[in-house]
C-alpha cells in the first residue's frame, strides 16, 4: 500500500553536518522508489538562508519540497546558538531575523508553529519527525491532520554529550517521544538507550538501521595490502571532532602503537571544537610527526584517504549508528569499530572494542598490521554487507512501521 | 525381522579456550596462551549441568540393564582439564568403565585437525591418546573415531594399518547414494606409499591389522533428532517421547542405528528442564521390552561377522560439521587458512627443540575448536558458530591466536639462539 509521508527532516544534503541528513535523503529516495509519496518540511540553517539550495531530485518527483527557516542547528549548544544569533542579526536586516526567537526555546516553538503552518495543505496518511529538533513540530502536524506521529531516533541527547545531556533537550526529548505513536531506532544500541534511559517501552520502539549510501568501490585496485613495504602504514580517523567520537581515544591508541611500531601514521580527518585542544595534546605525547590532522576533508579527499589506509578506527563513545563506517568498508578499508556503536550491528565483518579500552584498539590495529590475511579477509568480507542494506530494503521496513502505525497494531 | 541394535557413542571434549593476549606480552617468559578461570568455570558449568548428572543416570541405567552398553570418546585434553578441574567428573567415568559395559574409543589426543597436516603427527597423537585412555581406564581401544568425524578412504586406511577394526564416520548423503547407514561399509582397497607405511609402523596400536577396516556411519537424522531438534518446538515431531523415537529406529531396520551425538546434548546443549534427562532415562526400558538390543561400536562389527561390507568411497573429506559436512567449518577462510599454516608450520621446529613444553602449548593450539571459532561462513546470521564461541567474534579468535603463533615462533627463535651460543662455547 502506497502512503504518504509528511516528513519533518532536519539537514539535507549538500547541507549537512552529520550522518542525519544523509540517513534523511536516503530514506527519502527509498521512499519514493517504492512508490509512496513524500512531502518534506526542511528548514535552513543559520547562514544559508540565502542560499536557494536545489535539492536535485530528479526522479523524486513526487517530493514537495517546503523549507522553513530557522535559528536552529542539529549540533547546536545554547552557547554556539546565542553566538550564530548575535552574528546573524548584525548580518541581516530585522525583518528576516525576527521570525525566530531569542532563544533555543522559543525557536522551537516558532519552528513548530511554522511548520503547521506550512503543511495545511497535505492530506498524509503518516507524520514522521527526524530527531529532536522537528518532534514539536511533528507532534502538532500530525495533531492537526489527525494522522500518527512516527518519530526516527537518530542520535540522543545523551549520544552528543557524553552522558552530560542539556537537560532542556532531554526533556524535550523525552516529552516528544513519549507523545509519538510509534519510535524508529536505528541501532538496538539506541533502542536499549531510550528503553534504558528515556523509560520508552521497548514494544514502541522498532529498530530499522540506516541503508548504506555508498555502493562497494570497485576493488580492481587494492593497495591496503601492498603498500606496507613501501610506504608507512596509515591509521585513519574520519568524523566530527567531538566528545562523542572518541577523538582522544584514538591519540592514546595512536601514543601506544608509535612506541611498538614508530612508522605507522595516523590521519585525523574532520573538523570541530576539539581540533586544537587534540592537537595540543598530540604534541605533548611526541606524536606531532606521527598524527597528521587533516581538517574537513572533500568527497574525493576522502576517498583518497580510505584507499590509502590500512586500517580505519571508529573510537565513538555512544554512536548511535556510524555511517562513516560504511563509507570506509565501501572502500574496502578493515574495519576497527567501538562496541558502544550501532553500526556493528550490521557489520559483522570488523574488529570490535570497548571504547575506553585504548590498550586493545591499539593492539587490534597493530594485528591488522602484522597479520595480512585478517586484512584480506576483513577487506573482502565486509563490503558484501552493503549489498544487503540497501535504502530500498530499509525503507520498506520503515513502511512496514507506517502500516502497523496506521493500522494501529 | 529382528530389530537393528542400537548404538550410542558420545563424543566428550573442552577445548583449552585462549586469554586476551596482547601484543606486548609476545615473547615474555612464563606466558599463559590458556584462560584458565574461563576454561575452569565453563568446565565446572559444564559438569554441573552434563558431565555429572549424565553420567550418574548412565551409571544407573547400565546397572539396571543388562543389556544395555555405551560408547565413549574422552579427547586428551578434555581428560587433562578433568585432571585440573574436575576430579570428580573423572571419577564418574571410571566407574561407568567399571562396570565394563562401556567401550572407549581412541581420537587424537589434542582433538586436533592433524590428519589434515601431518601424518607422523597424526600417529603420535593417536599414540599419546590409547596411552591415556589405558592408563585412566584400563582399557585399550579398538575403534578410532577422528575429529569431528573428519574422514576419507586415506584416514581409514592409515587407521587400519594403526590395527584398529573400525572407524567411525559421517552418514553423508551423497557417498551413501541411496545406501542405508545402517550397516558397516569398508574402504576400496589400495595401497599407501612406502614411506607413509613406515611411519604408522612405527606407532601401530594393535601388532595386526584386519584385513578390512569397517566404517560404522552415523544416521545423522535419528542422531540429530535428539541432539539438536529434540527442544525445538516449531519441529514437527516435537515433543519427543521415547516410544515414537523407538518406533523410527526400529523402521530405519538394517544392521545398527548408530546414534553418535555430543555429550554435552544431556543437560547442556539440551536443558535438564526440556526433559531430556528423563527421554533417555526411559530408552533402555522400552528396549529391553521390545526386545531391541544395545551395542558399542565393537560388538556391532562382531555381530557383522564375516558377511561381506559394500565399499563407502569417500575420495574427499566428509565430517558431521553443518550443512556442508566438508572441512568448511575449520578451513573455509583466509585466518582459518592462515592459522591452519601457522601452526603446522612449527611443527619441525617445536620438534627439533625438544622442549616439552612447547611441543605442549603447540599442541594445545592445534585442537580443532581454535579454527572453528573463526569461521565466518554464517556468520552474517549469528548461528550455532557465534553460540559455541566464547569470543566476541571470528576475527578476535584470530587475534589472540596469531598473538599466540607470534609467541611460539619468538619463542622457538630464542631457543635456537641459546643453542648456537652454547654450540659456539
Amino acid at each position: 500500500m502506497a502512503m504518504h509521508s509528511l516528513m519533518f527532516g532536519w539537514e539535507y544534503p549538500p547541507k549537512h553536518l552529520g550522518g542525519l541528513g544523509v540517513a534523511c535523503q536516503g530514506l527519502v529516495r527509498g521512499l519514493l522508489k517504492l512508490g509512496n509519496r513524500v512531502t518534506l518540511v526542511l528548514p535552513h540553517g543559520g547562514v544559508d538562508t540565502d542560499d536557494n539550495l536545489d535539492l536535485k531530485f530528479p526522479t523524486e518527483s513526487h517530493l514537495q519540497e517546503m523549507r522553513i527557516r530557522s535559528m536552529l542547528q542539529p549540533y547546536d549548544s545554547p552557547a554556539t546558538y546565542n553566538a550564530r544569533l548575535a552574528q546573524q542579526a548584525a548580518q541581516h536586516p530585522r525583518a528576516d531575523v525576527n521570525l525566530y526567537g531569542k532563544d533555543l526555546g522559543s525557536a522551537v516553538w516558532e519552528y513548530e508553529q511554522l511548520a503547521v503552518e506550512l503543511t495545511k495543505e497535505t492530506d498524509p496518511d503518516v507524520v514522521h519527525s527526524h530527531d529532536w529538533m522537528t518532534l514539536s513540530a511533528g507532534r502538532c502536524a500530525a495533531r492537526y491532520h489527525r494522522v500518527p506521529l512516527v518519530a526516527q531516533v537518530h542520535a540522543t541527547e545523551l549520544d552528543r554529550t557524553n552522558n552530560k545531556p542539556n537537560m532542556w533537550i532531554y526533556d524535550q526529548e523525552r516529552k516528544g517521544l513519549r507523545a509519538a505513536d510509534r519510535i524508529i531506532a536505528v541501532s538496538n544500541y539506541t533502542k536499549n538507550i531510550l528503553v534504558r534511559e528515556y523509560g520508552i517501552h521497548e514494544s514502541k520502539i522498532d529498530v530499522v538501521h540506516n541503508g548504506a549510501p555508498f555502493a562497494a568501490v570497485s576493488q580492481a585496485h587494492s593497495p591496503h595490502v601492498h603498500q606496507h613495504a613501501t610506504k608507512h602504514p596509515m591509521i585513519l580517523f574520519v568524523g566530527r571532532l567531538t566528545v562523542q567520537k572518541g577523538p582522544f581515544h584514538f591519540l592514546e591508541a595512536a601514543s601506544t602503537v608509535h612506541a611498538l611500531k614508530p612508522d605507522v601514521r595516523f590521519v585525523m580527518a574532520g573538523d570541530g571544537y576539539l581540533l586544537s585542544e587534540l592537537m595540543d595534546r598530540s604534541l605533548s605525547m611526541g606524536l606531532g610527526d606521527t598524527v597528521i590532522f587533516a581538517g574537513k576533508v572533500s568527497h574525493n579527499e576522502a576517498r583518497k584517504l580510505y584507499e590509502r589506509a590500512s586500517c580505519f578506527v571508529m573510537p565513538s563513545i555512544s554512536e548511535p549508528f556510524g555511517l562513516v563506517a560504511l563509507e570506509a568498508i565501501a572502500h574496502g578499508t578493515p574495519v576497527i569499530l567501538s562496541k558502544q556503536s550501532g553500526v556493528r550491528e550490521v557489520i559483522p565483518h570488523s574488529l570490535l572494542v570497548d571504547f575506553w579500552d585504548t590498550e586493545k584498539l591499539a593492539d587490534c590495529i597493530l594485528t591488522v598490521l602484522r597479520e595480512t590475511p585478517l586484512a584480506q579477509q576483513l577487506q573482502s568480507e565486509a563490503p558484501r554487507m552493503l549489498q544487503h542494506l540497501t535504502w530500498e530494503n530499509q525503507a520498506s521496513k520503515i513502511l512496514s512501521v507506517y502500516n502497523k502505525v496506521c493500522l494501529n497494531l | 525381522m529382528t530389530p537393528p541394535l542400537i548404538s550410542f557413542y558420545f563424543q566428550v571434549h573442552q577445548p583449552y579456550r585462549l586469554r586476551d593476549l596482547r601484543v606486548t606480552e609476545i615473547g615474555r617468559d612464563g606466558l599463559t596462551y590458556f584462560d584458565d578461570e574461563k576454561n575452569r568455570a565453563i568446565f565446572r558449568k559444564v559438569a554441573e549441568k552434563c558431565y555429572l548428572p549424565a553420567n550418574r543416570l548412565m551409571l544407573e541405567l547400565l546397572n539396571r540393564h543388562e543389556g544395555f552398553a555405551i560408547s565413549y570418546s574422552l579427547s586428551g585434553v578434555f581428560l587433562e582439564q578433568c585432571e585440573e578441574y574436575g576430579q570428580d567428573v573423572l571419577d564418574s567415568f571410571k566407574a561407568l568403565a567399571a562396570t565394563g559395559k562401556v567401550e572407549f574409543l581412541a581420537e587424537t589426543y589434542y582433538h586436533s585437525l592433524s590428519a589434515l597436516s601431518s601424518l607422523e603427527e597424526f600417529c603420535e597423537q593417536v599414540e599419546k591418546h590409547v596411552r591415556k585412555i589405558q592408563s585412566l581406564f584400563g582399557f585399550l581401544p579398538n575403534i578410532f573415531r577422528n575429529t569431528e568425524l573428519v574422514f576419507n578412504n586415506e584416514i581409514a586406511e592409515i587407521v587400519r594399518l594403526l590395527g584398529f577394526q573400525g572407524i567411525l564416520a559421517e552418514g553423508a548423503d551423497h557417498l551413501l547414494a541411496g545406501r542405508t547407514p545402517n550397516q558397516p561399509y569398508t574402504t576400496p582397497q589400495f595401497t599407501l606409499p612406502e614411506n607413509m607405511q613406515t611411519i604408522i609402523k612405527r606407532h601401530r596400536i594393535h601388532r595386526e591389522s584386519p584385513k578390512s577396516i569397517a566404517i560404522l556411519l552415523k544416521n545423522y537424522r535419528l542422531s540429530d533428532d535428539v541432539a539438536f531438534r529434540f527442544s525445538d518446538r516449531s519441529w514437527v515431531g516435537f515433543p519427543l517421547h521415547a516410544n515414537t523415537f523407538t518406533n523410527w529406529l526400529t523402521a530405519s531396520g538394517g544392521h545398527s542405528v548408530n546414534l553418535y551425538m555430543d555429550y554435552e546434548t544431556f543437560g547442556e546443549h539440551q536443558w535438564e528442564d526440556t526433559g531430556i534427562f528423563e527421554f533417555l532415562r526411559a530408552l533402555p526400558h522400552m528396549w529391553e521390552q521390545w526386545n531391541i538390543a544395545t551395542a558399542t561400536p565393537s560388538t556391532v562389527i562382531d555381530a557383522w561377522g564375516t558377511r561381506q561390507k559394500e565399499i563407502f568411497d569417500a575420495h574427499t573429506h566428509v565430517s558431521w560439521a553443518d550443512i556442508e559436512r566438508d572441512l568448511s567449518a575449520w578451513r573455509g577462510n583466509r585466518i582459518q587458512e592462515a592459522a591452519f599454516a601457522g601452526i603446522y608450520g612449527l611443527e619441525e621446529a617445536i620438534k627439533s627443540s625438544q622442549d616439552e613444553a612447547l611441543l605442549d602449548v603447540w599442541r594445545k593450539l592445534q585442537t580443532s575448536d581454535h579454527f572453528y571459532y573463526m569461521c565466518t561462513k554464517y556468520w552474517n546470521d549469528g548461528d550455532v558458530h557465534k553460540y559455541f564461541s566464547p569470543y566476541d567474534s571470528p576475527y578476535e579468535a584470530y587475534r589472540r591466536y596469531s598473538h599466540a603463533l607470534c609467541d611460539l615462533k619468538t619463542k622457538l627463535a630464542k631457543n635456537q639462539n641459546t643453542k648456537s651460543e652454547i654450540r659456539n662455547l
